[in-house]
């Protein structure tokens, strides 16, 4: 089958009437979630994935998918109209929308927004499309060494990316795979870290991790900001825009969408990477670069298309490798698997539904993106009005229920409670999360990937500098390490 | 009397925990009990192997420069009286979820929480206070016949 009839099949998939409500009911949900400022993609698909237990799997990862792009734009919503970016991703959105907003043109900078995420949206779908079998097919050929080294680069790739210190990346890495390894070594059928506790035999589940770190964590966080109180926020105003500003708008939102998508490609970038790359790439392409920062449309309109299209690349590496590239995208695998979904090569052979489906409704959600997001744009903001303190409590009630019903475990709730303070310590002292959660879905398949390649080899170490593969992804993923430590030294040299 | 030179900042206060922790769990992962017949990896290695890793990284944290990475937020005061309120009505519920149900339970959290959080508008509080944990419940042991704890209440 060609890439048409393939979308076909998907478009069969993800036109279901049950699927088309998942796609709707997940772009919405995500927009919601992603507006509330401090819970992002991250939060909203935690949050989200008790809903999907016992779904078909293809429906599950549609629902999952609309949230993830829609809590995208939702935080650009937020970042608009109050300068509180729920995400990272949406941060450089709010160099210009929120100073436009200060203008009265609140209205045109979430149109602007809206119009560029579709784009960006689409645009990366369509690579996704062509981009995912071809690498699949390559990925046929690797063998666990080469897994294991993927993985490795695929960690030291978002630790190096993490905004703070190396060192604290590399420490959440590390309590991220401890996490991981606690419970009955399949191989081995040894217990690790269990301390004759039941409820601790099959391991800690990740979305008592994820919602804890992430979501209680988060709220946590607000209440400590003083979150309970809403803030203000700017009138919307008109929505239209003229063809001067269309015309403006159109570089930049090609230019990053195309960006945006091999950026998000790549482990350990992602849609906060790519809207500054987005962002700084226009302002120094532009003739107006002094007008950045001060209400700029093509400030908003490329970090906008870039973050969407980044969102559409790293479905690439998660649905053809198995191996996510991000904190969002290792959530996002963590479902998958909960379905009984293992992405990877073989998906494409084995569940193509899954994989074509999915395609297929990315173009669905973000046409059902643009609908809730132009139309509807002065009624969903003021979900930005609701008061804070009851909409506080009910997300701790859901944080609750999701992993509740995980286990029906009263014992899973402490250990929420104990992630959420964990998650709450390290964000105050500037630790980054991503690589704890991605380490976490990571760690036991490292583990389980470099025993194979051990046992094939007879236990020579050298297997993995004797693959060509497996070497260059290691050295690479050394290189991801060492190269912000290198450009530090270089830095300093100069001065 | 302490000079600042000496004063132990942040990171330095959290690589000695992160360090008392991974001696501590370098020390569990010695006890793993090895496996009967020979294999190249053996249970025990990657958490040998991590435990070694987190207390190189703590030494390299604690000689890490305190930068000011610490949010703008108030550190002392009602905010913080609010996070471990929080925290202890999330214990709370869960050491009352069996004996009360998921319906009581999650209405008292929910209420207790917001009014915690200053909000004061009873019909509502009391409308989302009940009516969402009662969706819930119908929703999940009606709909999805998944079993939540009845507690006090009948159905």
């Amino acid at each position: 089958m060609d890439a048409f009839a393939n979308l076909l099949f998907g478009f069969q998939i993800a036109l279901q009437p049950m699927n088309l409500v998942y796609v709707f009911a997940g772009v919405f949900a995500g927009t919601v979630i992603g507006m509330l400022p401090g819970l992002g993609p991250i939060s909203a698909l935690a949050l989200m994935i008790p809903i999907t237990f016992g779904m078909e799997p293809a429906s599950g990862l549609i629902l999952m998918a609309g949230v993830y792009y829609g809590a995208i734009f939702g935080g650009s919503t937020s970042s608009i109209l109050l300068n509180a970016p729920g995400v990272a991703g949406t941060v450089a959105t709010s160099f210009d929308g929120y100073p436009m907003a200060r203008q009265g043109k609140a209205g045109k900078a979430l149109a602007i927004a809206a119009y560029a995420s579709f784009i960006g949206g689409t645009i990366s779908v369509v690579f996704l499309m062509l981009v995912a079998p071809a690498l699949s097919k390559v990925a046929v050929a690797f063998g666990p060494a080469e897994y294991f080294a993927l993985m490795v680069l695929g960690l030291t790739a978002v630790v190096s990316l993490s905004d703070t210190a190396l060192v604290k990346g590399l420490i959440a890495a590390v309590l991220g795979v401890m996490i991981s390894i606690v419970g009955i070594d399949l191989q081995t059928g040894t217990q690790r870290f269990t301390f004759g506790q039941p409820h601790l035999l099959q391991g800690i589940d990740f979305l008592v991790v994820a919602l804890g770190v992430f979501a209680l964590a988060e709220v946590f966080v607000l209440l400590l900001r003083g979150g309970a109180k809403a803030p203000p926020t700017q009138a919307i105003g008109s929505l239209k825009l003229d063809r001067g500003e269309i015309r403006q708008m159109a570089g930049p939102v090609s230019r990053s969408s195309v960006l945006g998508f091999f950026i998000g490609v790549l482990p350990g970038a992602g849609a906060t990477v790519a809207s500054f790359l987005g962002y700084s790439m226009e302002k120094r392409l532009a003739k107006d670069a002094s007008t950045f920062g001060k209400g700029n449309i093509k400030g908003v309109a490329a970090p906008e298309a870039a973050n969407n299209a980044a969102c559409g690349g790293s479905f690439v590496p998660l649905l053809t490798l198995g191996v996510p590239g991000s904190g969002t995208t290792a959530v996002l695998l963590g479902a998958l698997l909960v379905m009984g979904v293992t992405p990877g090569p073989m998906m494409l052979q084995q569940r193509p539904d899954v994989f074509w489906g999915v395609i297929a409704s990315m173009y669905i959600g973000n046409i059902f993106l643009l609908i809730l997001n132009l139309p509807l744009i002065p009624l969903l903001a003021r979900i930005l009005e609701l008061p804070r303190a009851l909409l506080l409590a009910c997300i701790i009630l859901f944080c609750m229920i999701g992993v509740y019903a995980v286990k029906f475990s009263a014992f899973d709730l402490y250990l929420l409670l104990g992630f959420g303070l964990l998650g709450l310590v390290m964000r105050l002292n500037g630790f980054p999360l991503a690589p704890l959660i991605l380490a976490l879905i990571l760690g036991a398949l490292m583990e389980e990937n470099m025993r194979r390649a051990l046992q094939i080899s007879g236990g020579d170490w050298t297997v993995f500098l004797t693959k060509p593969i497996s070497l260059s992804l290691l050295a690479l993923a050394a290189f991801s390490l060492l190269a912000p430590v290198l450009w530090r030294a270089v830095q300093l040299a100069r001065r | 009397m302490t000079s600042n030179r000496f004063r132990l900042g942040a990171n330095q206060v959290l690589a000695l925990v992160l360090a008392v922790f991974a001696v501590w769990y370098l020390n569990e992962a010695f006890q793993i009990r090895r496996f009967p017949l020979p294999r190249p990896v053996d249970s025990d290695l990657f958490p040998k192997v991590l435990g070694w890793l987190l207390l190189g990284l703590s030494a390299l944290l604690f000689l890490t420069k305190n930068a000011d990475t610490r949010p703008s937020e108030p550190a002392t005061g009602r905010p913080w009286l609010e996070v471990l309120l929080t925290a202890l009505a999330i214990a709370l519920y869960a050491w009352a979820l069996r004996p009360l149900g998921f319906v009581l339970a999650s209405a008292l959290l929910v209420a207790g929480l917001a009014v915690l959080y200053g909000y004061r508008q009873w019909w509502i509080l009391a409308t989302v206070a009940i009516g969402l944990p009662l969706l819930f419940y119908l929703a999940l042991t009606r709909l999805m016949a998944i079993n939540l704890p009845a507690g006090l209440l009948p159905f």
